[in-house]
């Protein structure tokens, strides 16, 4: 769990009594941002590179679940350039997973993310795995789920870019839900 | 019109794991001169909700809607010049580190003279007057000795009063206290509690103070909200809560304060941990955890009820409210537990009766 009063996520400033201090913190955040050299190769990359560089797969470890059975996933993106990528995403919502092209297996949105681009960064040679789980329900309004019926479903993932480049970076796989 | 007053508050972090949804859909209020508890495990969102009052949360934290009308005024609105007046002047907040808010390059004495001098007007010597009044008056001995001295050179709980000194030398309507004794023993937790509470009264300052522990609501506040997955799912006079719970996670926490006088560590603790906040559980967020859970559980997620009529409970209310199907009729079995309530102390004992249920 990430805590905020560690993160980056929370202003300070020595000139105000009731803002964190800045000064205790300096020194590892200093650390931090000394390995960060996206600036330099995004602009040298064509963003086109940039995207096929990158690669999402999608994964379960079973093509078969009972009914009501927890399905899981893993999302595994790698890039396989041996220098750091960044990818310009549509919003800050770096990456989404749908159940039969519902993201989060919600049939109603979840977030209403700002209008502004995010950027998803990947170190040189960088892999990063992210397990993620359906339940076997769908979410129908903001308080009531459904359980999904057996039959098949197609678990997705993709980074958030714009739908024509969408489908290098995105990648699908099928469960098949039978009965007790 | 309450003093503070929280509408829909909801506050995000898009991070590559996911969007953490930290706070959601959040409503409170609190009175003048209030002293408002605000409870849950680590991880509830409670450090969130007060930083986004502060309106300290930054990128990638995003306060994605809501209201926070201090007095009336939308704190979201304002200009950036407007919201540092009020941090201070109007709100000031104790963090769990002292250290967090003290510079380490400064003295004790100067910083808080400092923000005296700022807030007040005040010229040098009587900014320094005044801040050695205040060091004194939060139990600093030597006062005019330990003006001078760094915060390092201070204890934790020095540094705790300190910070205390500082945040009331400004008269602020409203005292945020996130976890101001976790880090600290219990015998100086007691008298930085007492102090707090004291200081809170002389200066005619609300109070919200987070804590994870029930035993520390008890002696300080008049109401709480109990936090759960950035959620409130019980919000009562604190007397209520204590006699009578109405949330399955309030009477998990009240199970797990350590008694006073008890050789005993903990009763016992809620099985299982916090969500993670990405990807919430179906349904009742708490029914991984929930003794009572239900299949209903799974599928619906109940609003703050009136537990007595299972309406709908108005975000203004004052009254006692939880969030569970019990409420709404969803349950086929319900809840079943007893509370003991032993002697003076509040702490009490709850037990969950085995076996089929009555009703
Ligand atoms: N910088 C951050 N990035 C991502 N998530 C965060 C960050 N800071 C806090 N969170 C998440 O917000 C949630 C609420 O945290 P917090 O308010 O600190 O909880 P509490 O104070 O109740 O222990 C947690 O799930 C935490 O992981
Ligand atoms: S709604 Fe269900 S899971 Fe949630 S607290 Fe009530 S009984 Fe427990
Ligand atoms: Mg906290």
């Amino acid at each position: 769990m990430r805590r905020i009063y560690d993160s980056e996520a929370l202003h300070r400033d020595d000139d105000e009594a009731f803002a964190p201090s800045e000064e205790e913190r300096s020194v590892r955040l200093q650390a931090l941002r000394s390995i960060d050299s996206t600036a330099l190769s995004d602009r040298l990359i064509p963003t086109g590179l940039r995207r096929r560089a990158i690669s999402v797969d999608v994964s379960t470890p079973r093509t078969e679940y009972s009914e009501g059975e927890p399905v899981p996933f893993s999302v595994t993106m790698k890039n396989s350039l041996p220098f750091p990528v960044t990818v310009s995403t549509a919003s800050p919502i770096l990456w989404t997973w749908t159940v039969d092209g519902e993201r989060e297996a919600s049939r109603v949105p979840l977030h209403e993310p700002p209008a502004e681009a995010g950027r998803f960064r990947f170190d040189r040679g960088e892999r990063k795995e992210f397990r993620k789980r359906w339940e076997q329900m769908f979410r129908v309004s903001e308080t009531e789920w459904e359980s999904a019926a057996p039959g098949e479903y197609t678990i997705g993932a993709g980074i958030n870019v714009e739908a024509s480049d969408g489908a290098a970076l995105y990648d699908e796989t099928v469960v098949r839900v039978v009965p007790e | 019109m309450a003093l503070l007053e929280v509408n829909d508050l909801t506050v995000k972090f898009y991070t590559q794991d996911g969007v953490v949804t930290a706070v959601n859909g959040l409503d409170y209020r609190v009175e003048r001169g209030e002293k408002f508890g605000v409870v849950g495990e680590s991880g509830a969102g409670k450090s969130v909700t007060a930083l986004s009052l502060m309106r300290l949360i930054e990128s990638p934290g995003r306060i994605e809607s809501g209201e926070i009308l201090f007095k009336g005024e939308d704190l979201l609105e304002m200009s950036e010049e407007e919201i540092r007046s009020v941090r201070g002047n109007e709100i000031a907040m104790i963090f769990q580190d002292a250290q967090t808010a003290l510079n380490p390059v400064y003295t004790v004495g100067e910083q808080v003279s400092e923000a005296i001098r700022h807030h007040l007007d005040y010229d040098d010597a009587e900014a320094r007057e005044r801040t050695i009044q205040l060091l004194d008056r939060v139990g600093i001995p030597e006062a005019e000795t330990r003006y001078s001295d760094y915060p390092h050179q201070f204890s934790g709980g020095m540094q705790q009063r300190a910070v205390i000194a500082m945040a009331l030398s400004c008269d602020p309507g409203l005292l945020i206290c996130d976890e101001p004794t976790t880090a600290l023993d219990v015998t100086i937790e007691a008298e930085i509690l007492d102090q707090i509470e004291e200081l809170a009264d002389d200066f005619d300052a609300a109070v919200q103070l987070i804590t994870h522990d029930l035993g520390v609501i008890a002696q300080v506040c008049d109401r709480v909200m109990v936090m759960y997955a950035g959620k409130p799912v019980e919000k009562a006079p604190v007397e209520d809560l204590y006699y009578d719970p109405k949330h399955p996670y309030t009477v998990g926490l009240m199970s797990s304060i350590p008694r006073v006088g008890d050789s005993r560590e903990r009763l016992q603790t809620i099985p299982g941990t916090m969500p993670d906040l990405v990807e919430l559980p179906t349904g009742c967020s708490f029914h991984p955890r929930c003794p009572y859970a239900e299949e209903a559980c799974t599928r619906k997620e109940p609003p703050l009820l009136d537990p007595e009529t299972g309406a709908e409970a108005a975000a203004s209310s004052a009254e006692h409210a939880a969030a569970c199907l019990e409420y709404t009729g969803d349950l086929r079995d319900g809840l079943d537990y007893e509370i003991e309530v032993r002697g003076q102390d509040p702490r009490t004992d709850v037990r969950q009766v085995e076996g089929d249920q009555d009703d």
